[in-house]
């Protein structure tokens, strides 16, 4: 299938990975993932907002993560996606790949 | 998830997350209106993102979709066989129904080509009380329409008939039609040369002007621009042409022969026509425009009560016994509906065989899915969801059904024309068929539903295998699953089936075919031909030679004379009506059926008294070898000024003598009490006149020389082809005058032949399908019993190592074919049994539930399954125990 590439500001394809490892937490609608990773970044990393929906309907068709209807906090009527046994898989091996890749930039910084 | 589902909870999702960040905002000071700006802003274009994520899931799904073209074609192509077996077979199926659905189309479904067809409509005037249908109508019962009942926007009186044309060349008889001066602008045609007849033209008598139709324009002016205010003569008179009518319009009513060529207006109140009394019946047929918001049943409760208070009114010209009444008809019903229960037995059975079809592939795509099996129970194993294997088994069939679809089309564009050839003219507006973008809809439906009929049941049932027998079993081809071949056996069984339909419906008609060829019509129309000629009728009076009884009379006996010299020609006469050739009892010179009196019988009694009446010539009885059983035939001197003299059928003589001897008996014509009596001097055996499959009217039969028509036909005994014989026969009649026009001149037994041809058309056809059907189902039957014991050649192995007979093997598979025929066979008798009513229109002599056919054709179709099982039975006995083993 034809795949986007991803509009990040930071590392492409991390967003699937942020999103990821926040639903590995806890079950959560798209604004409390984007409240999520602000806050857990201390407001380092700002996701483009808009750009979480694309992220969530690629993973969700992936299997990676399911959405079902519930209520949110403030009790409205929310899609709130839990993330899939495969999901957990998938957030294994992008995490190694990420670790590999930051260990790599790291050593290339390091060596300057 | 559905995709519109899908795309408003995405919406839904993204605008909650709007609300909530600029409730986050909001609370942290800022104004309602600079939240919501500053959370659209920084969740980026909303609508741009919405469309993306909507992209993510429907790109897949079209990547997906060509997946499974590119894998669906890849599969199809490796079986070519298959694929080809199937889209040959798609192809005979769709292409069929789709040429009848096309004719179907043009001839019942579309409407009219008229403005406003649904407001057209046929008036007749009926006499219920005395089972009369169709009667005559005065002038004043026409103005009555228009005046007194408030219905119709306008009005027409119709005569249809065929009129000579001469002039330049070979002189020509046309059907032509003529109407009333608004003729034209009630049916909303626009001329394409000149104008059409509007109030200007209006004369008492016939307008010495003629509209004609594009064919007359093509083929006797050339196409000639400048037609307009050329002379032609019709029937002597000369008519100034004022127009051309757009190619494709046609009359809407029966005609003669063909299409209406020549078109015509009178006003129906002065000479030619009588004085304008309510009594005086000269009108035949009409036609009228509704007034428009009127529905049927409004505008026919009017006409009745219209009908009762004109009877109030006069009674003395509506007999109170006669009920006399008028009815309205659509115009299209009346145009197509006796060829309805045709056309739509012809469509019911290319569905049949439209199904028949569906299923033959079914089955083979039911045995390849066995076959694949191991395939899908990999693909399942490496993750493919259930739902994804039937969609990419569905895709496959699909593609199959559109490619067959589009190889149907393509048939039926090829073969429209040679179909149309065979259908009978008698159908009306077959000149309207073409495949257009309805028919082309219709041919891409029946195609998605084959595709999605055959194709659902194999690939359901093949992702419902179960995962690890599908591995095991597959990889050893070790046997026909219970759940497949139950599958399979449903799907044969069905089928033969609707061969079982089919086959009955075509051994009803064929069987009526028979009957009515074998009929005897009364008469040996071996050695007979004839010709027509239609003297001239022209509306000067004094224009006309054939004027009166006399002067034909003296025309006739000329004409026997010189057509008596021809060498080969035995015997000659005359007849006013051929055997079996009344195609339109309407129309001028056609049939007509009349009253008369019986002498020393009352007359309120004798009301239903009705006979038609037929001129011959002496010698009539003699050349068409039909007995005269008693009295005398007509001689030279039973002429004008001698007494008037009848011969009746056995028919009338039983109708109407019942008990007595009709010889010697008086009757009168037309109840006119001024006429002269007319003695019946002998009786003939019946002569079927009106058609091989009508049972006729009564007929009485008069002297040409006493009383004749314009409307003749000559009969020769002769053992000479008639195409050998048309040449002179012309030269005759043209040697007396070389203004008449000879026409139809064919073998008796042509004639009587053509007096068939849409029970041939509709026998043929469904026969033919049905014999397709039969084909089908037997391959059916064939490929299931083959594959069986492919897949069984182990079994039959230890079978025959253990001490199984070969007789023991072929009985074990025979007995399976004989099974799913015989359950096939009955399920098809009950339901052919059920419905075979619709069929009881198109029947002449034979019931819808014939023995005959209700045995023969069961007994003929499990021959056909037993023959078609027998031949994989006996394989199976050839197989070879080591070999067996050594594959399996």
């Amino acid at each position: 299938m034809g795949r986007k590439a991803q509009k990040n500001d930071s590392l492409p394809g991390s967003l699937d990975m942020l999103i990821l490892r926040t639903l590995s937490l806890r079950d959560l609608h798209g604004y409390g993932i984007v409240q999520f990773i602000q806050q857990s970044s201390e407001n380092q990393l700002l996701v483009e907002e808009g750009s979480l929906y694309p992220a969530l309907q690629r993973l969700e068709l992936n299997g990676w993560i399911d959405g079902t209807w519930g209520m949110t906090a403030n009790n409205r009527r929310a899609r709130i996606y839990k993330i899939t046994a495969t999901g957990r898989k998938q957030l294994a091996v992008e995490t190694r790949t990420y670790a590999k890749l930051t260990l790599a930039i790291a050593r290339v910084m390091g060596a300057q | 998830m559905k995709s519109a589902k899908r795309s408003n909870a995405l919406r839904e999702e993204m605008e909650l997350h709007l609300a909530e960040k600029a409730a986050e905002l909001e609370a942290d000071g800022m104004t309602v209106e600079h939240a919501r700006a500053e959370a659209r802003r920084r969740f980026g274009n909303v609508g741009l993102k919405y469309e993306e994520s909507r992209e993510i899931w429907i790109s897949r799904f079209v990547s997906e979709l060509g997946q499974d073209v590119r894998y669906g074609v890849r599969t199809l192509v490796k079986k070519p066989t298959l694929t080809i077996v199937a889209v040959l077979t798609l192809a005979l199926g769709v292409g069929a129904t789709t040429a009848i659905f096309s004719i179907v189309d043009a001839v019942l479904l579309r409407s009219l080509p008229y403005r406003d067809p649904d407001r057209l409509v046929r008036i007749f005037f009926n006499e219920p009380g005395v089972g009369l249908r169709d009667v005559r109508f005065s002038k004043p019962e026409l103005d009555d329409l228009q005046t007194r009942a408030d219905v119709f926007e306008d009005v027409s009186p119709i005569f249809e008939g065929s009129e000579n044309v001469t002039g330049a060349g070979q002189p020509e008889r046309l059907d032509g039609v003529n109407g009333s001066f608004s003729y034209f602008s009630m049916l909303g045609v626009t001329p394409q040369i000149g104008r059409l007849f509007g109030p200007q033209d209006f004369v008492p008598g016939f307008a010495e002007k003629a509209v004609i139709s594009d064919g007359l324009w093509r083929r006797a002016y050339g196409a000639d621009p400048n037609v307009v205010g050329r002379t032609l003569r019709l029937d002597n008179d000369p008519l100034t042409i004022i127009g051309v009518l757009p190619p494709g319009f046609r009359h809407p009513g029966p005609t003669v022969s063909g299409d209406a060529e020549v078109f015509g207006a009178f006003g129906g109140t002065g000479e030619p026509f009588p004085k304008p009394m309510r009594g005086t019946r000269v009108f035949v047929n009409g036609i009228g425009r509704l007034k428009p918001g009127l529905t049927l049943a409004q505008a026919q409760e009017r006409l009745t009560a219209t009908a009762a208070q004109l009877r109030h009114d006069f009674p003395g010209d509506y007999p109170p016994q006669a009920q006399w009444t008028i009815e309205i008809q659509p115009l299209q019903e009346t145009l197509v509906g006796n060829v309805r229960p045709m056309l739509l037995v012809l469509l019911g059975a290319v569905i049949l065989i439209v199904f028949i079809v569906s299923l033959n592939i079914a089955n083979l795509l039911l045995a390849r899915a066995s076959a694949r099996q191991h395939e899908m129970a990999v693909r399942l194993s490496l993750g493919a969801s259930r739902a994804r294997m039937v969609r990419q088994m569905l895709t496959e069939s699909m593609l199959l059904s559109l490619i067959g679809g589009a190889a149907g089309v393509a048939t039926a564009v090829g073969t429209l024309d040679l179909v149309l050839r065979f259908v009978p003219p008698s159908v009306p507006r077959l000149n309207e068929v073409r495949i257009d973008w309805a028919v082309l809809a219709f041919a891409l439906a029946v195609s998605i539903l084959t595709g999605f009929m055959f194709g659902l049941v194999p690939a359901l049932h093949s992702s419902k295998v179960a995962l690890s027998s599908a591995i095991r079993e597959g990889g050893r081809g070790s046997g026909y699953s219970t759940k497949t071949g139950r599958l399979r056996d449903v799907l044969i069984v069905s089928e033969l089936a609707f061969a079982v339909i089919l086959m009955v419906g075509a051994g009803l008609l064929l069987r009526t075919l028979r009957d009515l060829l074998q009929q005897n019509p009364g008469f040996n129309p071996t050695h007979v031909v004839t010709a027509n000629i239609q003297l001239p009728n022209p509306n000067e009076r004094e224009m006309d030679p054939y004027l009166d009884a006399p002067r034909r009379a003296t025309f006739g006996r000329e004409l026997l004379r010189r057509l008596k010299t021809i060498p080969g020609v035995q015997l000659a006469a005359i007849t006013s009506a051929l055997p079996s050739t009344n195609t339109n009892p309407n129309a001028v010179g056609g049939t007509t059926y009349e009253g008369f009196t019986i002498e020393g019988r009352p007359v309120e009694s004798l009301q239903d008294l009705r006979a038609e009446r037929i001129r011959i010539s002496p010698d009539y009885f003699k050349t068409l070898q039909a007995s005269l059983l008693r009295g005398r035939s007509f001689t030279e001197s039973d002429e004008d000024g001698k007494p008037l003299v009848a011969i009746i059928d056995e028919s009338t003589a039983h109708k109407y003598w019942p008990t007595g001897d009709a010889l010697g008996r008086r009757v009168r014509f037309r109840r006119d009490p001024t006429k002269p009596w007319t003695t019946i001097v002998g009786i003939v055996n019946d002569i079927k006149s009106d058609g091989l499959d009508i049972d006729g009217a009564p007929h009485i039969y008069v002297s040409t020389y006493q009383d004749s028509t314009k409307r003749l036909s000559v009969v020769l005994r002769t053992s000479l082809a008639a195409s050998a014989l048309e040449p002179q026969i012309r030269r005759e009649i043209q040697g007396i005058d070389p203004g008449l026009p000879v026409f139809a001149v064919s073998s008796m037994n042509d004639v009587l032949d053509r007096s068939l041809a849409s029970r041939r058309f509709s026998a043929d056809l469904v026969g033919g399908f049905a014999g397709v059907a039969v084909l089908l189902a037997a391959i059916g039957i064939y490929g299931l019993l083959a594959y069986m014991v492919g897949q069984r050649s182990r079994e039959i192995g230890i079978r025959m190592a253990l001490g199984a007979r070969r007789e023991d093997i072929l009985r074990m598979f025979l007995r399976k074919g004989v099974a799913l025929a015989g359950v096939g066979v009955v399920a098809g008798l009950v339901f052919s049994a059920s419905t075979a009513s619709v069929m009881a229109s198109l029947l002449y002599g034979v019931r819808p539930h014939d023995p005959a056919v209700f045995l023969i054709v069961p007994l003929l179709l499990f021959g056909i399954a037993v023959l078609a099982s027998y031949l994989p039975a006996r394989r199976a006995t050839e197989v070879d125990p080591i070999i067996a083993f050594r594959e399996g």
